[in-house]
C-alpha cells in the first residue's frame, strides 16, 4: 500500500495504490497528515489504483472528510472502480462524499 | 495455544455444517495467524485461494475478503487480553451450493452478532468512527451465527454461491 500527496491546481491529491486493509491503516494513517492542514484546498482522494478497503480504511477517509468539512473544504473522490463503490453503497459512505 | 477442533466441538459444528458431507465439499482448507492484523494479508491470500478455487468472480471475492477481515479483525481486537498472544483458526469449506467460514478462537466469550448495526444514515457530522465492521460482515454474508462451544468461540459464516446446476439458477 503506497499513498501520495500532492498539490494539483490548488488541490491536495491523496493517490492510494494497492490494499488499504487493517494492516496498511496506522501506515496509511501518517501518510494523510498532511491534509490535517487543508484549508483554502479542496481534497481529492484518487482511488484509481486503490484494489481494496475495508472499514479500516473507511474510518481513515471518514477522519479526513470530518477534520475538511469545518475548515471550509470539499473531499472529492476520484476514480472508485465499482467493487469500491459497492462497498461506499452498503456503508452508507456514498452520501457523505462528493464525487469526481 | 494450538487450536484444534475438540469431539464436542465437531459435534456441535455438524447441526451447522450437515449439508458439509465429506463426499459432497469442493473444498475443505483452513489457516491458523495470530492475534496480529499485520497478518491480514495472510488471510486475504488464504480467501483469494478459496475464492479462485471455487472459480468465484472478482467483484464477489472481494466482498468475501471484506467479510473475513472484519470478522477476524474483530476476534484480533476483542478475543485476547491485549498484550497477549491468541490463535484464531480460519476454516473455509465449500460445497456447490454454499460456502462457510467458519473462524475459532480461545479467546473471551464474545458475541459480535450481538452487536447492534451501525446506523448507515447518519450524516458525517454524526457518524461515530468505528462500528462499521459486523453491519458489513452482515451486508455481504447470507448468515452469522455465535456459538461458545468448549470455551472456544465458534462464528460460521455463510455464503450461498450462485448454483451451477440448471434449474437452481
Amino acid at each position: 500500500m503506497k499513498t501520495t500527496i500532492t498539490e494539483q491546481d490548488g488541490n491536495l491529491v491523496a493517490k492510494f495504490e494497492g490494499r488499504l486493509d487493517t494492516a496498511a491503516a496506522p501506515q496509511t494513517e501518517q501518510e494523510l497528515q498532511p491534509l490535517k492542514n487543508c484549508q483554502g484546498h479542496n481534497i481529492i482522494l484518487d482511488c484509481s489504483e486503490l484494489a481494496y478497503i475495508s472499514s479500516s480504511g473507511l474510518r481513515l477517509f471518514l477522519t479526513v472528510l470530518k477534520n475538511a468539512k469545518p475548515l471550509g473544504s470539499h473531499v472529492y473522490i476520484s476514480g472508485m472502480n465499482q467493487e469500491l463503490r459497492n462497498v461506499f453503497t452498503m456503508t452508507g459512505f456514498i452520501n457523505l462524499f462528493e464525487f469526481k | 495455544m494450538k487450536i484444534a477442533r475438540s469431539g464436542q466441538l465437531k459435534k456441535s459444528l455438524q447441526g451447522t455444517l450437515d449439508i458439509m458431507e465429506q463426499q459432497d465439499a469442493r473444498l475443505i482448507r483452513s489457516i491458523t495467524l495470530p492475534n496480529d492484523t499485520q497478518t491480514i494479508p495472510q488471510l486475504a491470500e488464504f480467501v483469494d485461494g478459496v475464492c479462485e478455487e471455487l472459480d468465484l468472480d472478482m467483484g464477489t471475492a472481494m466482498q468475501l475478503n471484506l467479510a473475513l477481515e472484519e470478522a477476524v479483525v474483530n476476534v484480533m481486537d476483542y478475543a485476547y487480553p491485549a498484550g497477549t498472544r491468541g490463535d484464531i483458526l480460519i476454516e473455509a469449506q465449500a460445497n456447490d451450493v454454499r460456502l462457510i467460514f467458519t473462524i475459532i478462537d480461545k479467546g473471551f466469550p464474545f458475541d459480535p452478532t450481538a452487536k447492534e448495526d451501525a446506523d448507515v444514515t447518519l450524516s458525517a457530522e454524526e457518524r461515530p468512527i468505528g462500528g462499521l465492521g459486523i453491519y458489513l460482515v452482515r451486508q455481504i454474508m447470507d448468515s452469522i451465527n455465535y456459538e461458545r462451544v468448549d470455551d472456544q468461540n465458534v462464528l460460521t459464516l455463510c455464503k450461498q454461491l450462485k448454483s451451477v446446476t440448471a434449474g437452481e439458477a
